[in-house]
């Protein structure tokens, strides 16, 4: 097993990224437009992602520098054992470990529903639940608790009868 | 180049905050949806209190960037229908998913074949959502 991170020490590094962000680069922090810039490098006809590709090219930046970070880290930690379910409650659908190929179409569906709804909330995790709400913005508050009701539902009562 | 780099140690630090938390575990999302651990809920909850705290600050005080340019921080003003519907939908992805889009970024980095499906399942997303786009932003 890894040590885990404690959320005291977690979460307030995370919210530190915030500042640092203004300071260093003048930009709020937010995750979900690196796809628009990806897009906007697929597709360059497309105008719908045209000026993402000048906007949001630091996301992307960003991006890498999370997937450095997950390279880096497997030569001192075994994230597969992250994936042996090991929680109470709900383990009784979870006999196995969740990320495998019978459940390929399963993932797939579930990024197309985080990209199209990312777009249509104007925001993911990172900017509407940390940066929108850090400023007490309504809409980023609104689409916090909409996240957490669909997540919770889902959790619970669809989950199980999926995987 | 510079920028380029402070961006990439940025969300190096970010991204091992992010695994060495567990934040893109498939089984800590779950966790947090069952309200059987205040894990996930601590880490949001400091996160967006530190973060609050200094956006306070930049909005009151003249705060200056690096570059000598004050700091402005715009508010998101996306309009509460898109915020809930489009809230809605990304919610269900995320309890599905275990992970929303910084995690993703985590499980290509450790070459995992779920990382690089979800990833091009929010690519597809995306795009999707651009064809609909100017439908929904109308109303």
């Amino acid at each position: 097993m890894n040590p885990v991170l404690p959320w005291y020490i977690a979460g307030p590094m995370i919210g530190l990224i915030v500042p640092a962000l203004l300071i260093l680069r003048q930009k709020q922090f937010g995750m979900s437009s690196s796809f628009n810039f990806l897009l906007g490098q697929l597709l360059p006809k497309n105008d719908s992602f045209k000026s993402a590709r000048t906007t949001s090219n630091w996301q992307f930046h960003f991006g890498l520098g999370i997937i450095a970070a997950a390279l880096v880290s497997i030569n001192f930690i075994s994230p597969e054992d992250l994936i042996i379910p090991d929680l109470a409650a709900h383990d009784d659908y979870l006999v196995e470990p969740v990320y495998r190929i019978e459940n390929a179409l399963i993932f797939l569906l579930s990024g197309i529903l985080l990209g199209f709804g990312a777009r249509y909330a104007n925001g993911c995790t990172a900017g509407n639940c940390i940066m929108g709400v850090s400023q007490f913005s309504v809409s980023s508050i609104i689409a916090t608790v909409a996240f957490f009701v669909a997540g919770v539902i889902t959790a619970q009562f669809i989950n199980p009868y999926i995987f | 180049m510079l920028k380029f780099i402070i961006t990439l140690v940025l969300g190096f630090l970010f991204g091992a905050v992010l695994i060495g938390s567990e934040a893109f575990s498939w089984y800590r999302i779950q966790e947090m949806f069952y309200f059987e651990s205040f894990h996930m809920y601590g880490l949001l909850f400091s996160a967006i209190g530190t973060s609050a705290i200094f956006v306070f600050i930049f909005k009151r005080k003249d705060v200056k960037s690096i570059n000598g340019e004050e700091i402005t921080v715009t508010e998101k003003q996306t309009g509460w229908k898109r915020a809930i519907f489009g809230g809605l939908i990304f919610g269900v992805g995320w309890a599905i998913s275990g992970a929303c889009t910084a995690p993703i970024y985590v499980l290509v980095g450790f070459k995992w074949e779920i990382g690089l499906l979800l990833f091009a399942g929010v690519l597809l997303g995306t795009y999707l959502y651009s064809l609909v786009a100017s439908k929904i932003e109308k109303k």
